[in-house]
């Protein structure tokens, strides 16, 4: 079985190895991206980017973008998913996205009853949604849900908080009626859960939703469950916080990273309208491509869990899938953590993180040499 | 190969050694000095020189998802590393693992402390761990808000099932001990109780606060955990309530070990026409007389900090006084917690006030080995700020001079001025060193004598003691040279130090069933998997006491 190929011919690890150790080397402005593996290959991918002076972003960053601006901004009010399903009497499910992204959390939500506090237990559960679809949870005991269009939430949100302050509300698009509904369902909690998707809401949107559980703390208890579209995205931000100081989207092509949400995101990147000239991309996960994979304008050194992907490149890797071929540390939103997984499948083929540290010792600390 | 150390000032309390030795190193460790007059390899003059252990820092909430959401909120936080030279601009540098491993290797810590790893955190805790160079490092795991404890005390399980259960914790965590944050507290505030003092009960458990913290005491004791429980006390911050609070909690030790953390937070009573007033002349000499406990400062130093915190029900209150106002809160399983930026600024009554009982705390508990140094980083002050402190507690004219800086009508609300008490080197040595290893019962360091890892702290002795504790002249960490004049010279990777005790299968069996039926979650998901951490050997094992 072919595991690396160059211009699309076989080729064997070590030629393609120094192909792209030496594509890399004449790159003005290297990029890191894709990052979807496990921890060791994250941090393999940083330790490469740092060296390297490189661009880095995950290919799925838009889902949590809008998130981390917004706790960035204001702060936030965060529950974790299994304290809710034991506490929350009562569940705000905004938009349409839940739906879909938090089907097994709505469902776990809808079929379980809150069994911790005097004030929350014995009293089962009420979802109320606020969007054109409940999804799994439609027509479920407890469940109403009230027509409400995604781009119509925040101003809906804005409302409610609106009402709950006794300020008089405008003309919006659900009527004084219905806001006073989802004002009164939400405060008559003893625990209260709003659920929502920062990138269905955006990040002013997200910044309302944080300023909703805020005001509604004053007076009862109340989180929220921010809905990631990538879990695996989430524990990339997580990862690159702690090393670099900053949730991805960022550049070590001046030693110190440095961030900039729109400047360094892949799509700019990866399209040939930023700065990179050359870009080093993984995709090392079970569970298909990545949401959008952006073209690919670039010279590119791809480490792929799928062979074609990486044929297709100009220099490809085959490498195992993170959480399936091999023991793994990976982000699980249902716990709020990172987890370990044990492989389920043996593999031949390497890591991610193997092939990248090969790589980097390949280049053997380009921007020390520089310096 | 063999490494003397030659002509320094050895500082080494705990082998009540104190005067000019050489001292000899080989494989890692310190060792006898060679009996058949072989010659060292290597020799580093220290003459001139003060050689103390590698420094200890038994609290300092350095990784863990709350540290990293703080660095999530705050990509300005640099501001708080007051040893960071001029304006940097704020977008360009973050607080890192690798900062963090960095500066505390700089000023001669060796061994770091996570204090507050929640269980569904451990992971997480080891992975940001494993990435901070240089430092060995350890954690505390948070039990005291969790309903499987709760529940167990209420149906009155035997002490031998609630061990078990803290057993499987620790084991699973990886932890080096147990910490107890506003027992009950949290709990009680996702009930919306707002207000939480030692002997109130928890809402739908009945049990009290003063109940979680005797069990856990007990479970940890039974367990042959060397550290004590670590105690953050209920009602931290509020005036009169904290020292309450704090006193009755010290009192409850009833002769057992028990630690208190960050007591300066706890100094606070309710004199004055501000209603703020200083008791750390009361709560010192409660210290002074209960030698059972033991208790950290958590000193404020003013700037821009962030306050880290477990204790959910405290952090809440506190984002009212958020600076930027902008905050995070947690409803987690069992703590949950928060995360509020805070500016402690010198013209502030209440902010001076805070740094002048830190201050009291420190210099009239009489012994140094009962009180630990800590700024409860970041919640205090950065530890960036050690320096500085060391300063403060060695030379009287040093807090002098802060405390004509500060308002007036705090210099009338502090003995401080009149406290002559400087800090010897041995003093601090003990306080830093020897101490902190007893405490942890990690006998392999904070001395000097043979047997002893060889991590060693050289400092260039000078008048101006900020500068002689801020950069190290010499590190040596596990016998290699890591540090030269303040400058890293080697990065290397330490270990996170943790018990092992073997959890009952029973007990295990018990909570697979738990966390699943309960919460849908897998207990596995709570261990800290071997090989995890992408080091060989990322852990060194700490005996329990037999
Ligand atoms: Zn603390």
């Amino acid at each position: 079985m072919d595991r690396a190929w160059i211009d699309g011919q076989p080729a064997t690890s070590d030629e393609a190895l120094d192909a792209a150790a030496k594509l890399l080397a004449d790159a003005v402005q290297p990029f890191v991206g894709g990052l979807r593996t496990d921890v060791a290959g994250l941090r393999a991918a940083f330790a490469l980017a740092k060296d390297l002076g490189a661009i880095v972003d995950h290919a799925d960053s838009a889902t949590i973008e809008p998130f981390l601006s917004a706790l960035r901004d204001g702060g936030a009010f965060l529950a974790a998913p299994a304290e809710m399903r034991r506490r929350a009497d009562r569940v705000l499910v905004l938009g349409d996205e839940p739906a879909t992204i938090g089907a097994d959390l709505l469902t776990s939500l809808s079929t379980s009853e809150p069994d911790l506090g005097v004030r929350t237990r014995g009293s089962g559960r009420q979802i109320m949604v606020l969007g054109t679809v409940a999804g799994p949870v439609e027509g479920h005991d407890g469940v109403t849900r009230i027509d409400c269009a995604s781009d119509d939430l925040v101003d809906v949100v804005g409302m409610v908080r609106a009402r709950l302050a006794g300020r008089p509300i405008g003309e919006g698009p659900l009527g004084g009626t219905t806001i006073a509904t989802i004002a009164e369902f939400v405060a008559a909690a003893g625990f209260g859960c709003i659920v929502f998707s920062p990138a269905e809401v955006g990040a002013l949107g997200s910044e309302q939703v944080f300023g909703l559980a805020a005001d509604l703390n004053a007076e009862t208890r109340c989180s929220t469950l921010p809905l990631l579209g990538s879990d695996n995205a989430m524990g990339a931000a997580l990862l690159s916080t702690w090393t670099a100081g900053f949730p991805l989207r960022l550049s070590f092509g001046r030693r110190e990273a440095e961030h900039d949400a729109a400047l360094y995101a892949s799509d700019r990147q990866l399209s040939g309208a930023g700065e990179a000239d050359c870009a080093v991309i993984v995709d090392a996960l079970a569970d298909g491509a990545a949401a959008a994979a952006p073209a690919v304008a670039l010279p590119a050194i791809v480490l792929a869990a799928d062979p074609a992907a990486a044929k297709a490149a100009q220099i490809g890797f085959a490498v195992a899938s993170a959480g399936r071929d091999h023991d793994s540390i990976l982000y699980d939103s249902r716990f709020g953590s990172f987890v370990g997984q044990t492989a389920q499948e043996s593999s031949e083929l390497p890591t991610a993180a193997a092939i990248l540290t090969a790589l980097a010792e390949r280049l053997g600390g380009r921007v020390a040499d520089a310096a | 190969m063999l490494k003397r150390l030659s002509g320094g000032h050895v500082v080494d309390p705990a082998t009540e050694r104190d005067g000019v030795i050489d001292l000899y190193v080989e494989d890692g460790v310190i060792v006898d000095p060679p009996s058949d007059g072989r010659s060292a390899d290597e020799t580093i003059d220290c003459t001139g020189l003060v050689v103390m252990a590698g420094a200890i820092d038994i609290h300092s909430h350095i990784a863990g998802g709350h540290v990293n959401t703080a660095r999530l909120l705050l990509p300005e936080w640099h501001r708080a590393f007051s040893s960071r030279p001029g304006e940097t601009a704020l977008s360009r540098v973050g607080w890192t693992t690798e900062e963090t491993g960095l500066r505390y290797a700089q000023m001669g810590f060796t061994t770091v402390v996570e204090p507050a790893m929640a269980p569904s955190s451990a992971l997480h805790a080891h992975l940001e761990l494993a990435d901070t160079p240089i430092i060995d490092k350890a954690t505390l795991v948070v039990l005291g808000n969790d309903d499987l404890l709760l529940s167990m005390i209420r149906d009155g399980e035997s002490e031998n099932a609630i061990a078990d259960y803290v057993a499987w914790t620790v084991a699973s965590s990886r932890a080096l001990g147990v910490k107890c944050i506003n027992a009950g507290g949290s709990a009680a505030f996702k009930e919306n109780v707002r207000k939480f003092e030692f002997d109130d009960v928890v809402p739908d458990y009945g049990v009290s606060s003063r109940q979680i913290v005797k069990t856990l005491q007990r479970a940890v004791t039974s367990l042959g955990i060397a550290h004590p429980l670590h105690v953050h006390c209920n009602n931290l911050g509020v005036p009169g309530a904290s020292s309450d609070a704090i006193a009755a909690t010290m009192r409850a030790a009833e002769g057992d070990p028990l630690h208190l953390a960050h007591i300066q937070f706890y100094g606070y009573g309710t004199e004055g026409k501000r209603r703020f007033s200083s008791r750390g002349r009361d709560l010192a000499a409660l210290v002074n007389t209960t030698p059972e406990v033991t208790v950290d400062i958590g000193q404020v130093m003013f700037g821009q900090t962030v306050t880290i915190s477990s204790d959910e029900l405290r952090q809440f209150a506190g984002r009212a006084q958020a600076s930027p106002r902008k905050s995070v809160i947690f409803d987690h399983e069992a703590n949950g917690g928060g995360v509020v930026p805070f500016d402690y600024r010198r013209k502030s009554f209440h902010n001076a006030l805070q740094w002048a009982i830190g201050m009291e705390l420190f210099l009239l508990i009489e012994d140094p080995a009962r009180v630990f140094f800590t700024t409860d980083h970041p919640n205090g002050a950065p530890f960036t700020t050690y320096p500085d402190i060391f300063a403060l507690l060695m030379d009287r004219s040093v807090r002098q001079a802060w405390l004509e800086a500060l308002p007036k009508a705090v210099r009338e609300m502090t003995s401080l001025a009149e406290i002559e008490r400087e800090y010897t080197l041995n003093e601090i040595a003990t306080m830093t060193r020897a101490a902190p290893a007893r405490l942890l019962g990690t006998a392999d360091r904070g001395h000097l004598g043979a047997g002893a890892v060889a991590d060693i702290a050289v400092y260039r002795p000078g008048a101006d003691k900020a500068a002689m504790f801020g950069t190290a002249a010499f590190v040596l960490k596990d016998g290699e040279v890591v540090v030269r004049n303040g400058a890293v010279v080697k990065r290397t990777f330490g270990r996170a130090l943790t018990l092992r005790p073997e959890p009952d299968k029973a007990m295990k069996a018990r909570l697979d069933r738990y966390f699943d039926d309960k919460y849908g979650l897998s207990a596995r998901w709570f261990e800290v998997p071997d090989g995890a951490l992408g080091h060989n050997d990322p852990f060194k094992v700490v005996p329990c006491r037999a």
